[in-house]
């Protein structure tokens, strides 16, 4: 096994059987509900619409609306300005958005419509209207969900920045991450006692805690306001490695407006959460607060205990791009060496930044882009993965081949929960790390029995 | 409290005036001194309504040919069309006599996964490659081709595609144009993949064992939870032969023998009616609409299925079965009939269940107060009567229909199909509707409501003045339904729970929603802080 070539790749097979990733537009739909007073309407036929509308809530267990444009077969031909002109007539009349973003499919894309012609001509006809209108052409044979909540947030953000005076309010953008996550984020931030502007802020309007009034469009999110401000900022920390230059927010920031980026992982795992801690450090000119360094030590107590449990665990790690490399991180720091590491986008840089992670380990992992579960599942179990990572697609290991799952990312779709798996910061950090633990202790002790059962038995025949 | 005309105008009034206008033709209060109250459905979504409808793909793969067993289905597209219609539907299979462990490959979920480039130049070359790798991983003994939208409109001939791979592998290679942008609902994609069905598979196999008595086969019955079986179970112990289900737990095999049956079942009227339609034209089957959602819907279908073979033994053994099936299950009913009495419910899923759930919850003394479909047409909710009423607009004509004719060696007439007499099947057809739906109407009382396609907004509006015990819905309306401290149950894949259809299904349904309308979260959220405060 150890003289595997330094990594098999890609999937070679023109089938892509169980997919690993989702749809271009269903990313750009989480990042537009985490803006205040947002309403996301997908121009296409209302089939992709209520489909996105079933994926997300069954990960956020929340309401998440999408309009649809609902286009026919007539409109595939003459084109779908008038359909999209009712949409926005009603969709703007019932909910009062204060911001309306538009996705389009990969039908309204093969079309060739011109989003910011009917956009800009539905605007003159309704002068006054009260509200921001924001389309991001979000094709999905051109990208995955991941790839489609960084344009969607980059699109965002560069329709309201204006030049501004400067301010010491930092920039925080972050991918698609959890609800819990997200609050975990803001929380060590308020430690410090920085400001910022966090985007896109969907802790609240995608997770909301029960009670109060029920009200259409959730209170919460980044304010316009806020996002308007960001090039005044003295610089802007992304959770963003794997993201592509070109659909980078942070990056555009930082050519527009010479906003400095600091791009970082997402803060799970020491090695990642100290990158962040230090950076936010040192922005501030403060020492890390006593709660942070004794949460730190929490985890690395957790961490020497754990050990010997984890060294015996081969993860395989699949998913968001963003999320892939930070679970790959903290799996290394644990001593559980990653024999698979694979996404189901085929654009971002993961390889690039995974490859000097993994040069130095025994056994080589399969690094696998543009990923499906069949190519996960026979890269597994070919290296004997004892451990799956990742979102509830992998329920395929656990069916097939008795490797368990750990879940976190997205979608989780057969686990309740989702929006609540805590993973960011050390707090964080250390509550997957039981989890992950405690799935390779599970799976220890169920066989444990059974083998001790198969002993006994035969004792019993001899 | 029932809904009055009043509070309509209101839930209506926040829509521009065409909107209005259009809305309020789908909704009707239930007047049942008025001869007949028409309702307009299976038209055109308003755009940027938050409807709760999908597309025809969704219809085609989703719904009808997705859970055949046997065959790989190929959805020809990017790949999120494919993704969403991975298992939803929650459709259980299982290896059996006909179909082993190995040949079970309708979990998989395969799509040719299209890049800028297939849009570009074309993706049929991708598609045919594709196939050829899935028969060399899988042999299947038959793969779909399912288009979505992207497709439509670049112009792939799947059909060629389809044909040649066909001929390349001497397998069946159905391919089915059901671009989502297809119809104004999932309901075209049920016709699409009804016709296909019918055309290419239904009838090529064996003939009829003539020694075989009492074959029926089950159309629109998509075993989600197991409610296939559950029916299986009651039939094979009256003594029926069941055929095939289609098509839930089934195989291409089966499908292929569906004219061997004596007798068509009819469950989900919306999605297969063209089927039992169409083989009553080529093959004389008749076919009755039951119901196995509920006790005492159960009990009338089987009465009604003992009838129409007129066999008085057979009319025995179904009486000894209900009778033994209720002194087992009675006791457990009448336990949550005393928790579930009084209460009401709204009901908007699919095209047929609103109306075989009205049975169910009546049983536990429950009242369905409003009621609708997302895409069923007008003889859903008024009755088959209507058919020849309803307009055919352009959405409709662009879904072809099937020209069929007697089959020339295959045809019987009805009353041959059941081993009777003209005379005799003249006086069981006025006893028992054969070949006829009556719609929910006629099961709906003064005051309730029939709404079609009802959307986000209007189901707010009408949670939150009519105050429901419980709503039944899809899982995209379940969470808002709760916010407003309404339990939702999610009824297109049961919440994970089932089977829900006939006895054991009854006693599973009472227990789930009790269990919803009980749970003692609802009386914790307030805070015993917040108590004090408002007193
Ligand atoms: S057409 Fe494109 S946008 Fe719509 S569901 Fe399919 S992949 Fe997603
Ligand atoms: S692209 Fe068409 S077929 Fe695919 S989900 Fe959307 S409406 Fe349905």
């Amino acid at each position: 096994m150890t003289n595997k070539p330094a990594n098999s790749t890609l999937r070679v097979k023109e089938v892509n059987e169980n997919q690993c990733h989702m749809c271009m537009p269903l990313g750009g739909v989480i990042a537009f509900k985490g803006i205040e007073g947002a309403m996301v309407l997908v121009h296409g036929s209302q089939g992709c619409s209520t489909y996105m509308r079933l994926a997300n809530v069954e990960h956020f267990h929340e309401p998440v609306d999408i309009a649809s444009s609902s286009l026919n077969e007539k409109q595939t031909i003459l084109g779908g300005e008038k359909n999209l002109n009712k949409a926005l007539d009603n969709v703007l009349r019932v909910y009062q958005p204060t911001m309306l973003g538009i996705l389009t499919t990969c039908l309204a894309e093969t079309m060739g419509e011109d989003m910011d012609r009917m956009i800009r001509a539905y605007l003159q006809e309704h002068p006054n209207l009260g509200v921001e209108i924001i389309s991001v052409a979000t094709p999905s044979y051109r990208g995955t969900h991941s790839e489609g909540f960084w344009a969607t947030t980059r699109a965002i953000i560069a329709h309201y920045a204006r030049v501004c005076e400067s301010h010491n309010r930092i920039n925080v953008i972050i991918p698609n991450i959890s609800p819990a996550d997200i609050r975990e984020i803001k929380r060590i931030m308020g430690l410090f006692g920085v400001e910022y502007t966090l985007i896109p802020d969907f802790s609240m309007t995608l997770d909301r805690p029960y009670g109060g009034r029920y009200q259409k469009i959730p209170t919460g999110g980044t304010s316009p306001a806020d996002v308007s401000r960001m090039p005044g900022a003295p610089v802007t920390i992304q959770f963003g490695l794997t993201c592509p230059d070109a659909l980078s927010p942070g990056l555009y920031l930082e050519q527009q407006f010479g906003v400095r980026l600091i791009n970082l992982p997402i803060p799970i795992g020491v090695d990642n959460v100290d990158q962040f801690i230090a950076a936010l450090s040192h922005i501030c000119g403060k020492p890390v607060p006593e709660q942070l360094t004794l949460e730190r030590g929490w985890l690395l107590d957790g961490m020497a205990d754990a050990h010997k449990y984890n060294a015996e665990g081969r993860p395989a790690i699949y998913g968001e791009p963003e999320m892939v490399y930070a679970l790959t991180g903290v799996c290394i720091e644990n001593g559980a060496e990653p024999v698979v590491i694979a996404s189901g986008s085929p654009h971002s840089k993961l390889k690039d930044l995974v490859r000097p992670m993994v040069s130095d380990l025994a056994e080589q992992p399969f690094l696998i882009e543009e990923a499906d579960f069949a190519s996960i599942e026979h890269a597994a179990v070919s290296a004997g993965a004892t451990i799956g990572v990742g979102h509830s697609g992998g329920k395929f290991l656990t069916e097939r081949h008795g490797i368990p799952v750990t879940r976190v990312g997205y979608p989780i779709h057969d686990r309740i929960g989702g929006q609540r798996i805590f993973s960011a910061g050390y707090a964080g950090t250390l509550a997957f790390l039981d989890r992950f633990t405690n799935t390779l202790l599970e799976q220890k002790y169920g066989s444990y029995r059974e083998k001790k059962k198969d002993e006994m038995a035969l004792n019993r025949v001899m | 409290m029932s809904m009055s005309e009043e509070m309509m105008g209101d839930m209506l009034e926040k829509y521009p005036e065409k909107v209005l206008k259009n809305r309020k033709k789908h909704i009707t209060i239930v007047d049942t001194s008025q001869a007949c109250q028409q309702i307009e459905a299976n038209t055109r979504t308003i755009p940027g309504i938050i409807t709760q409808r999908g597309c025809a793909y969704a219809g085609c793969k989703g719904v009808v040919v997705g859970p055949i067993k046997d065959m790989v289905h190929i959805v020809h597209g990017p790949v999120g069309c494919s993704y969403y219609a991975w298992g939803t539907r929650r459709n259980k299979a299982r290896a059996d006599e006909n179909t082993p462990a190995d040949k079970v490959v309708s979990t998989l979920c395969v799509t040719t996964d299209m890049q800028e480039s297939d849009i570009v130049f074309g993706g049929e070359k991708k598609l045919a490659r594709m196939i050829d790798e899935v028969v060399e991983a899988f042999h299947p003994r038959a793969i779909s081709i399912c288009a979505t939208c992207p497709v439509g409109l670049i112009g792939d001939d799947i059909g060629a595609v389809a044909k040649a791979a066909q001929d390349r592998h001497g397998i069946q290679v159905l391919s089915f144009n059901c671009e989502g942008y297809k119809g104004v609902s999932q309901s075209a994609g049920h016709h699409i993949a009804n016709n296909n069905l019918m055309e290419h598979v239904i009838g090529t196999g064996p003939d009829r064992d003539p020694n075989d008595r009492y074959v029926i086969n089950i159309l629109g019955e998509y075993n989600i939870g197991g409610d296939g079986w559950e029916m299986e179970r009651i039939l094979g112990d009256i003594g029926y032969k069941v055929n095939c289900v289609l098509t839930g737990d089934t195989s291409i095999l089966e499908i292929k023998n569906l004219h061997q049956a004596h007798l068509n079942l009819v469950q989900c009227h919306r999605s297969i009616n063209y089927i039992a339609e169409m083989m009553e034209t080529k093959y004389g089957t008749p076919w009755l609409k039951v119901n196995f959602i509920g006790v005492e819907a159960t009990k009338k279908t089987l009465r009604e299925m003992a009838l129409c073979f007129g066999d008085e033994a057979l009319i025995q053994k179904t009486e000894e079965i209900i009778a033994r099936e209720e002194a087992r299950i009675m006791p457990v009913i009448e336990h949550y009939r005393k928790i579930c009495q009084g209460k009401t419910a709204f009901a908007f899923v699919g095209g047929s269940r609103s109306h075989h759930y009205m049975h169910l919850l009546r049983d536990l003394g429950m009242e369905v107060v409003v009621a609708g479909y997302e895409f069923a047409h007008r003889d859903d909710y008024e009755g088959r009567q209507v058919i020849p009423s309803i307009k055919i607009d352009a959405d409709s004509k662009n879904i072809p229909e099937l020209h069929l004719t007697p089959d020339a060696e295959k045809f019987q007439e009805a009353h041959v199909h059941l081993n009777m007499s003209k005379e005799k099947f003249d006086e069981l057809n006025k006893q028992v509707p054969l070949s006829y739906y009556e719609g929910m109407q006629p099961d709906m009382k003064d005051g309730e409501v029939m709404i079609d396609d009802c959307n986000h907004h209007e189901l707010e509006r009408m949670v939150r003045t009519l105050r429901p015990d419980l709503v039944f819905a899809g899982v995209r309306d379940k969470y808002f339904v709760q916010k407003l401290g309404v339990p939702g149950k999610q009824m297109h894949s049961y919440d994970y729970s089932g089977p829900y259809a006939g006895f054991n299904g009854a006693m599973n349904f009472a227990r789930d929603i009790t269990n919803a309308m009980t749970t003692p979260a609802w009386k914790l959220v307030t805070a015993p802080w917040e108590k004090q405060n408002q007193q």
